[in-house]
């Protein structure tokens, strides 16, 4: 007692008011709803005894995937494909008002994970104790980017309240959450084997693609596929080199005989990415419905997405650059180094086309040409403001006018699901001024909603007739060309180059039997000299097409590279200082002399070593100094 | 082979001539039908070996067939195009009606080529302009078939049909032939409605080329279709400028051609001349035969599940639980029964039963509604008058009360003691039975409640809005499919030993599923099943969404008239058993009749408390005359949406009448004279101001000028600008210097001030608009040559609504209405240089820390999709002079705005880059004080209310949705009850005022707590309301998001939580759309206004135990006090301060006494006098409330 007395007023007050307060139920008892879902741990002890699902992309690209973490030490396993099943589940613990996209990969974790507790037996907690799920972090705007914010709600409300969901970001770096305690150590490492499955899928996918349709023996192509894709799963499991399974899987390839006169219109398929990459009930099988209706498919890859995203970051930065201040943004360059950022882009699109171009020419996929992000840019603005993000943003209307105006396909399907918002909303609202432009342009928008599959069909039936007529006529166009019969042109192909299984024809029209035709049209009852003369014109043409095209068009980038040539060096130095300590000092000195005094209190800030970085929370905005190659779901 | 019927044609393929030709109704026996028609076939073409015939079939039911016939199935629309081409090549364009579908086609011409080529487009995913709709409504207007075929269409008029979706125009038909509507009239409503929506939608903005030719059933045979075609076509011919012969009949120019039934068939023939001769060669009948008998029943296994029991154990067990014991009314012991009556006027039945003084009941009535309200009513109490007669008693009745949609109309005719809302009438009712439930559930004829219950009362509720998915409507009309009563839907279901998976959802897409798996061969019985297994799924996941059921507690209570039929009460004990493994499962004893029983029940409680009934009596309600009328003489000409109101004029015995007024969309219907709508008005406007409406005033203010602008600085005045250079290394460096400020020339100046543009008032705009006002302004535009379009309305949509390829939500479908509105009207008067309507990637926001503030990516790009809508086939900006500027720009990157807006203007304004800059300037600073205002009104309110223990009510919405077309009045609504409106905008972003709400540490104003994926700023706008409301005690919400929203899709789990959690009352709407569902608000407002009466009265008691606590804190204080003093005293010790303390407090606690008394009289006197109103007020630094 402080003043020697009995009573302590405030504390006898205090014991009173509680009790009153008690009594008279006036505890403030509102409580606040926080989500404790939010932060997940994934340990590096937990590591054993975890499995890591993933799925969401192509059946080829999940499985790689898995192959591949695994190969570097992970217990990992891809999901079924998602389902009708998975759709039921997605519905019934999501949101209302949901997309397609987001009920299918939502519900098919829900799905895989109920399985596991009512077929497996495995008690909720054991699920949560032993299994993460792994995918790309959200990326907005639309709500189908905003889906990790579903799949919260859907594990909760399913009964797996805690369940982790780990995530890497697409928009950041290489090396995302990295140090001893992580479980799940996004380094290069990870995103290399990440990497390397998705080439691997996006290669054979295309070359699969591309063969099916034409095969003498039905199956043929599927068995050979899956030949290779065994050898790339053992490869990548045992952290081998994929280019050497897939250059041993051509023999496979090659086996399979093919009859590419057979006219079939190409049907490039273009959409919502979920919506035209899945190849299940998700857009009802889509891709092997258009090849049951006499179709080619021509699919979207992976790596067209990379690109895309890569030509946003530099769009972006060099729209900022020469402002007059910097903003705090999202997009903004506040506290950002413009050169580090544009040489990390740049390196990085080099880096992606190159490694592609490597893996398709190992795995025997020709003339499979990446598309020209600035020219997708500059067909699709005038229709589609290049500011709008978003789905496929303005690749989606710029694509039709190219498949059009370069004759790249007989047909272009749009594929996306109900109701989605940058596709249905803006895209097919746009593309009615591209059919209006392009009287001649077969193009078929198509929703999915899940149910319906018999309207689905015969919608896309309805433009494949047309698509077929259409590449009838080129097919007898070519023909007619060369005043040739089909008879004799399948003549000439009979154990020629041409027929060959990797074989692909230049790009003349958009159907490969008239594009083949074109090809042997003016070889066809020629003797040697006159095919030594034709061969010698092509030959000369395609030098000049160099001259005047390819080498104008790698000039015009190289100006555009230009500037950064010097923070690409900056960009390597940084990198291989910390790989390469031999040479570090030796460039050290180079790198003094190089870099003027004025620029010495820039290169202190660049990061030069890879320092810990937590695991990135969503809610951070992704750390414009980490963006170096970007890696994407 | 339709959905309907089945036609074949047989052709001869050197002459393209029919040689034989059928169509008949298949009945659901498609197969069945085929298979007569090729026996047909074949005897006529005898002569020929099957390998001679081609077979090629088409439709949505031809498919499963084309292995069986050796056929080639060939798509609808190719085969109708195929058709129209080789026998109309002149047409331009078809339209074909089917019974499940509606096409159209044009065909478009390549001016380079000549070539044709056919932009079709179908409906197959919505039954909204479709036969079957018409079909439906045909049934529900009860037109005899041989009089609509001599109908005429004739549009003197016209009702409102919603022929947006088939259910909702069959309630607006329903409604229609409930008001006395003349059936013609009916007719022809629906048929406008339906050419309408064709037009609107399903064109997907294409101008439909002369000539159209008219295909499919409904087209052929109802004229009254026909004509209103040839009247809809030829006018948005002339609105839209497209040339078409004038001098050419109309029967010419839009055709209704012979044979137009055969056309699809003969376009199938006609694909397979294109195929080589080895395709859809004719296999025989044996196929068929096969397919009927055996090939079916081997698919139907892949699509089918359970049955709804597994073996007679469990059916008989659950027989046993769940049989509702028939009602055996109790005998009349004396011959005075002395009861209340409470009435339930539903949509498609009227029940009332009578109650007795102790809660029992003691008889119950059924009818059918018939149309009118006042007649059904009449009718049950002469039924109840007349069976206590029949038993030798007299009725002496000592209230009467009602609910449901007839309640308004007996309140004012019959003097109802009680008029209560459904809602609460079924609660009541439950809880009476029951106790203290959790969930109840009631599925009516046309609409499910869901009422969440907790302490006794109403929590929250969902109701099923226009949409009929889930409702006994569906079982009904399964049960009709067949021909079998009702009654007997259970015992057939219970049948099954399997049935067919339906997808829930849409009413009439179960629909097309029925149809498809009778195709496949499901039989009645497992239909009937597989429909009961999905209404489960439809009222709980589709109108309820309510993923995790276990949440919802464990005592359901089912109610409705749908409980009776048991195999939809299995399947949903099973449903629910499955998901709540403990839960209680009852089913109310009286079902159909729980709404009548609340309101007697209510009754009973209202007139022993009053002690008097105000009903007229029963004799006098039976014998009551009313008379109905709706022509021209009550049309409401208050407005210009001239609503067709039906007045009923009841006629008491004793002489007195009254008149009630329906069919009105806003107050001024009400009344009838000029100057009681004006008393009318005024009422309302002056309760209005006393609860102020910060959506409404939001709304308004936007638009309008900003005061405080400063003059542009004069040319020469000194300005930083800063230098920007690239560096070696990539690195940007800028440095400041000073330099003058540049002006442009007066001549530019001038041009400047008479530009005029226009903006449509839509979208983004509702939180820009004071931004762009401003630039433009301080940049000397003048303010009159400032233009935007009006508020929506639905008018105004269905005047300009129809250039839409898309159809995305309403907020930015409407835009196109808005530029109609532009073009058409505004710049008639005073033509435009330019139209501006921005693209905003980025929009303002004041959530913190979000990782992005990106809009809406449909909302975003709805101003390419106007481009492309209006650019398309005629250039309406460049016909009239107008440029369209849609720039893009983000309001979350200052410095690039600037430059953009430079960029965007620099040659249309001619400008100066620091004028521009300077423009951007004072437009963003407009902006703040904008907010600032707003928020100064929202700080009023919120503490006036908080001083008051009083309510306000904070809309969650997205900026546009304060457009009062887009959220249809229903702030207003709550607006006239009394309770303030709060925008999310109006509360105070002030962090120190937030403080006090939230917890130590926590961001006032960040949501990453709770949502990390907040790209969206709107959305994360609405979630941070939620947020501060579940903080705040004075604030309850109103959620609002329009249909379709992919944006706040995924913040209803994450508000529902947060709601669910701190328990503030919330009401939500998540798919208002075009049309206003003005029944639906009436029973969510008046359900709603009564939680909030509970949670208002929960703050009472709180503020009047927060005053029992001081005083018992000053009270305990003073105890103590004494104590040491006494203490002191013992120790011969003084302590002056003390003395003081206890003196003052003395007199404080004595203080407390005198007002206590002083409360008690007030308390008897403010039973008197109504409540205080809540005005605006401020808080002053002492904490007193000051009226402003």
């Amino acid at each position: 007692m402080a003043d020697g007395f009995e009573i302590d007023i405030d504390e006898e007050l205090a014991a009173f008011e509680a009790e009153e307060r008690a009594r008279l139920g006036l505890e403030d008892d509102r409580e606040q709803w926080t989500d404790a879902m939010i932060d997940p741990f994934f340990s590096a002890k937990e590591r054993p005894t975890t499995t890591i699902l993933n799925g969401g992309l192509t059946m080829a690209h999940d499985e790689f995937v898995a192959s591949a973490l695994k190969g570097i030490g992970y217990n990992t396993r891809p999901m079924d494909c998602a389902d009708v099943e998975a759709l039921r589940f997605g519905k019934e613990f999501g949101n209302k008002a949901q997309c397609n996209p987001t009920y299918f990969t939502v519900g098919n974790l829900v799905k895989e994970l109920s399985r596991l507790r009512d077929e497996e037996g495995l008690s909720a907690q054991e699920i949560i104790d032993s299994y993460v799920f792994l995918t790309a972090g959200a990326c907005g705007p639309c709500r189908f980017g905003m889906y990790v914010t579903e799949y919260r709600k859907a594990l909760r409300d399913a009964g797996f309240d805690g369940f982790r969901v780990v995530l890497f970001q697409q928009q950041s770096g290489f090396k995302q959450a990295t140090g001893e305690e992580i479980g799940l150590v996004l380094n290069p490492q990870f995103f290399m084997a990440l990497a390397r499955g998705l080439f691997a899928g996006d290669v054979l996918n295309v070359l699969s693609y591309r063969m099916r349709p034409y095969e003498v023996e039905e199956g043929a192509t599927d068995r050979a596929i899956g030949e290779v894709k065994r050898e790339v799963h053992e490869a990548l499991q045992e952290n081998r080199s994929v280019l050497r399974a897939l250059w041993r899987g051509r023999k496979y390839l090659e086996a399979v005989e093919l009859d590419r006169l057979r006219a079939k219109p190409k049907v490039a398929i273009i959409g919502e990415f979920w919506a035209m990459t899945t190849e299940g009930d998700g857009n009802y099988h889509l891709q092997r419905f258009v090849e049951s209706e006499g179709g080619e498919n021509d699919i979207q890859t992976l790596v067209n997405w990379l690109l895309y995203t890569l030509w946003e970051m530099r769009h972006d930065t060099e729209r900022r650059m020469t402002l007059r201040g910097t903003d705090e943004s999202y997009y903004g360059l506040e506290g950002s180094d413009v050169g580090y950022k544009m040489a990390g882009v740049w390196l990085g699109e080099l880096a992606l086309r190159a490694t592609f171009a490597t893996f398709s020419a190992v795995a025997g996929l020709k003339r499979n040409k990446l598309p020209d992000m600035d020219e997708i840019a500059k067909v699709g603005h005038s229709f589609y403001n290049n500011e709008l993000r978003g789905g496929e943003g303005h690749m989606e209307v710029a694509k039709l006018v190219l498949n059009v105006a370069k004759q790249k396909a007989n047909m272009t399907l749009s594929v996306k699901p109900f109701g989605c918002m940058p596709s249905s909303g803006v895209s097919d609202g746009i593309q009615t001024v591209i059919t209006e432009l392009h009287p001649d342009a077969i193009y078929c928008p198509v929703e999915t909603s899940g149910d319906g599959a018999v309207n689905f069909y015969s919608r896309v039936q309805m433009y494949m007739f047309k698509a077929r007529e259409r590449a009838r006529l080129e097919h007898q166009a070519a023909l007619d060309t060369y005043g040739i019969t089909e008879d004799q042109a399948r003549e000439f192909l009979k154990r020629s180059r041409y027929a060959k299984t990797f074989y692909k024809a230049p790009h003349i029209v958009a159907g490969t039997s008239a594009d083949i035709i074109h090809e042997i049209g003016p070889l066809v009852g020629k003797g040697r000299l006159g095919r030594t003369k034709v061969h010698a014109t092509r030959a000369v043409t395609r030098t000049k097409g160099f001259v005047t095209a390819d080498l104008r068009h790698a000039k015009k980038t190289f100006d555009k590279m230009a500037p950064y040539l010097p923070s690409l060096g900056r960009l390597i130095y940084v990198e291989l200082k910390e790989k390469l300590p031999a040479p570090k000092a030796a460039w050290q000195t180079l790198m003094r002399r190089a870099v003027p005094k004025s620029e010495e209190s820039a290169e202190t800030q660049i990061p030069t070593t890879h320092e810990y970085t937590p695991t990135p929370t969503p809610q951070a905005a992704p750390n414009p100094e980490t963006l170096r190659l970007q890696v994407v779901s | 082979m339709g959905s309907t019927t089945v036609k074949a044609v047989v052709v001869d393929p050197e002459t393209k001539d029919i040689v034989w030709s059928d169509y008949q109704r298949h009945h659901t026996k498609q197969a069945e039908c085929v298979l007569d028609f090729m026996v047909r076939i074949g005897q006529i073409l005898a002569e020929l070996s099957c390998d001679d015939v081609r077979a090629f079939i088409t439709g949505s039911g031809a498919k499963p067939l084309e292995a069986p016939l050796g056929a080639k199935f060939v798509q609808e629309v190719n085969s109708v195009t195929l058709a129209v081409e080789t026998l109309h090549p002149d047409a331009g364009s078809v339209v074909e009606l089917g019974g499940q579908d509606a096409k159209i086609i044009v065909f478009k011409e390549n001016k380079q080529t000549g070539d044709k080529s056919a932009i079709a487009s179908m409906n197959d995913k919505c039954a909204s302009g479709t036969g079957a709709t018409i079909d439906k409504c045909m049934i529900k207007v009860g037109m005899p078939s041989e009089e609509t075929l001599e109908l005429h269409f004739d549009d003197a008029h016209l009702h409102h049909v919603a022929a947006k979706c088939g259910v909702f125009a069959e309630t607006d038909i329903v409604n229609l032939v409930k008001t006395g509507i003349p059936s013609d009239e009916i007719m022809c409503s629906l048929a406008d409605a339906i050419v309408m929506q064709n037009l609107s939608v399903l064109t997907r903005g294409n101008t439909l080329r002369h000539k159209v030719l008219l295909l499919g059933g409904p087209n052929t045979f109802l004229p009254f279709l026909q004509e209103c075609w040839r009247k809809r076509i030829p006018e948005t011919w002339d609105e839209r400028g497209y040339d078409y012969p004038k001098d050419v009949p109309i029967e010419e120019l839009i055709p209704v051609p012979e044979n137009a039934a055969l056309y699809a068939a003969y376009g199938a023939v006609m694909y397979g001349m294109h195929e080589p001769a080895a395709v859809g060669v004719y296999k025989g009948l044996d196929g068929l035969r096969r397919y009927i008998t055996e090939g079916r029943k081997e698919r139907l296994g892949e699509s089918a599940g359970p049955p709804l029991a597994r073996d007679e154990k469990e059916l008989e067990q659950f027989l046993g639980a769940y049989h509702i014991p028939m009602f055996i009314e109790p005998e009349a012991a004396t011959e005075k029964v002395r009861a209340v009556i409470g009435l339930d006027g539903g949509s498609t039945s009227s029940k009332a039963v009578l109650l007795s003084e102790e809660g029992e009941v003691l008889m119950k009535a059924y009818t059918l509604s018939k149309g009118n309200p006042i007649q059904d009513s009449k009718e049950l109490l002469a039924e109840l008058r007349g069976r206590i007669r029949a038993k030798g008693a007299e009725l002496e009745v000592l209230g009467f009360g009602a609910t449901g949609y007839a309640a308004d109309v007996l309140e004012e005719c019959v003097r109802a003691d009680v008029n209560i809302v459904e809602t609460v009438a079924h609660m009541m009712s439950a809880t009476h039975y029951f106790g203290d439930v959790d969930v109840i559930c009631d599925i009516g004829g046309q609409d499910i409640k869901v009422l969440f219950m907790e302490n006794g009362d109403i929590k929250t509720f969902k109701l099923s809005n226009q949409c009929s998915a889930g409702n006994g409507m569906l079982l009904q009309a399964m049960a009709d499919q067949f021909g079998l009563p009702v009654t007997e839907y259970a015992e057939t279901a219970f049948q099954a030993d399997l049935a067919p998976k339906f997808s829930y959802g849409c009413a009439v897409f179960l629909d097309t599923d029925r149809v498809n798996f009778q195709k496949e061969g499901f039989s009645k019985e497992e239909l009937l099943a597989g429909l009961a297994q999905v209404l489960p799924k439809n009222v709980w996941q589709y109108v309820v969404g309510v993923p995790r059921m276990a949440a919802l507690g464990r005592k359901f209570v089912l109610q409705g008239g749908t409980q009776y039929n048991l195999a939809a009460v299995k399947a949903q004990v099973d449903y629910i058993k499955e998901r709540v493994p403990n839960a209680e499962v009852y089913v109310h004893p009286h079902s159909g009749e729980a709404g009548a029983i609340g309101a007697a029940m209510e009754t009973l409680r209202v007139v022993t408390r009053r002690g008097s009934s105000r009903f007229i009596g029963l004799d006098a309600a039976i014998d009551l005359q009313y008379e109905t009328k709706n022509d021209e003489t009550t049309t409401c000409h208050f407005c210009a949406n001239n609503c067709s109101r039906t007045f009923i004029d009841a006629f008491r015995p004793d002489g007195s009448t009254s008149r009630y007024i329906s069919g009105f969309s806003c107050e001024k219907g009400m009344v009838e004279s000029k100057g009681a709508m004006e008393a009318i008005v005024k009422e309302r406007r002056k309760i209005m101001k006393e609860f102020p409406n910060l959506v409404t005033y939001e709304g308004l203010k936007a638009f309008k000028r900003v005061a405080g602008v400063q003059p542009m600085p004069d040319a020469g005045t000194q300005i930083e600008d800063v230098k920007v250079e690239r560096k070696f290394f990539g690195s940007i460096e800028r440095t400041n210097y000073m330099r003058t400020f540049q002006r442009s020339s007066e001549q530019a100046a001038e041009q400047r001030a008479n530009w005029r543009v226009g903006i449509p008032r839509v979208l983004n705009m509702y939180s820009t608009a004071p931004f762009f006002r401003t630039y433009f302004e301080v940049l000397g535009v003048r303010p009159k040559n400032i233009v935007f379009s009006d508020p929506s309305s639905e008018e105004m949509f269905a005047e300009g609504g129809k250039y839409g390829s898309v159809d995305p939500c309403y907020p930015s479908k409407v835009a196109q209405a808005h530029f109609h509105q532009l073009f058409f009207h505004k710049h008639e008067k005073s033509p435009f240089d330019a139209i501006f309507f921005p693209i905003l990637t980025h929009v303002p926001s004041f959530v913190t820390d979000a990782v992005d503030y990106a809009s809406c990516p449909i909302v975003a790009g709805t101003p390419d999709v106007m481009k492309a809508a209006f650019t398309k086939e005629q250039d309406y900006f460049e016909n009239r002079g107008i440029e369209y500027l849609a720039p893009a720009f983000s309001f979350t990157e200052p410095t690039l705005l600037k430059r953009d807006m430079f960029d965007a203007f620099r040659d249309i304004l001619g400008m100066t880059e620091d004028e521009s800059d300077f423009a951007v300037g004072q437009a963003l600073e407009a902006l703040d004080r904008f907010d600032e205002d707003i928020q100064a009104k929202g700080k009023a309110i919120l503490e006036q209310v908080e001083h008051d223990d009083k309510i306000a009510i904070l809309v969650l919405s997205r900026p546009y949705h304060n457009d009062p077309g887009l959220h249809h009045g229903i702030p207003d609504e709550f607006q006239v009850l009394g309770y303030p409106i709060l925008s999310i905008r109006s509360i105070p972003k002030d962090p120190e005022w937030l403080q006090r709400f939230y917890g130590e540490g926590e961001d006032v104003l960040s949501v990453n707590d709770v949502w990390p994926e907040n790209y969206s700023a709107n959305s994360a706008q609405k979630v941070w309301a939620a947020k501060f409301a579940s903080r705040h005690p004075n604030v309850a919400i109103l959620d609002l998001s329009s249909f379709k929203c992919g944006h706040d899709a995924p913040t209803y789990g994450i508000i529902d939580s947060i709601v669910a959690k701190s328990g503030v009352p919330s009401s939500s709407l998540h798919d208002i759309d075009a049309n206003k569902p003005g029944g639906s608000i009436k029973i969510r407002v008046k359900t709603y206004a009564h939680s909030l009466k509970i949670r208002e009265e929960h703050l009472d008691d709180v503020a009047s135990r927060k005053a029992e606590l001081q005083r018992r804190i000053d009270e305990k204080r003073l105890e103590l006090l004494r104590m040491k003093q006494e203490q002191l005293a013992a120790h011969r010790r003084a302590d002056l301060g003390l003395e003081r303390q206890i003196h003052e407090l003395t007199e404080k606690v004595g203080r407390y006494r005198i007002e206590a008394s002083k409360a008690a009289e007030d308390a008897t006197l403010s039973s008197a006098v109504s409540e205080s109103l809540i005005r605006l007020g401020k808080k002053t630094k002492d904490g007193k409330v000051v009226r402003v």
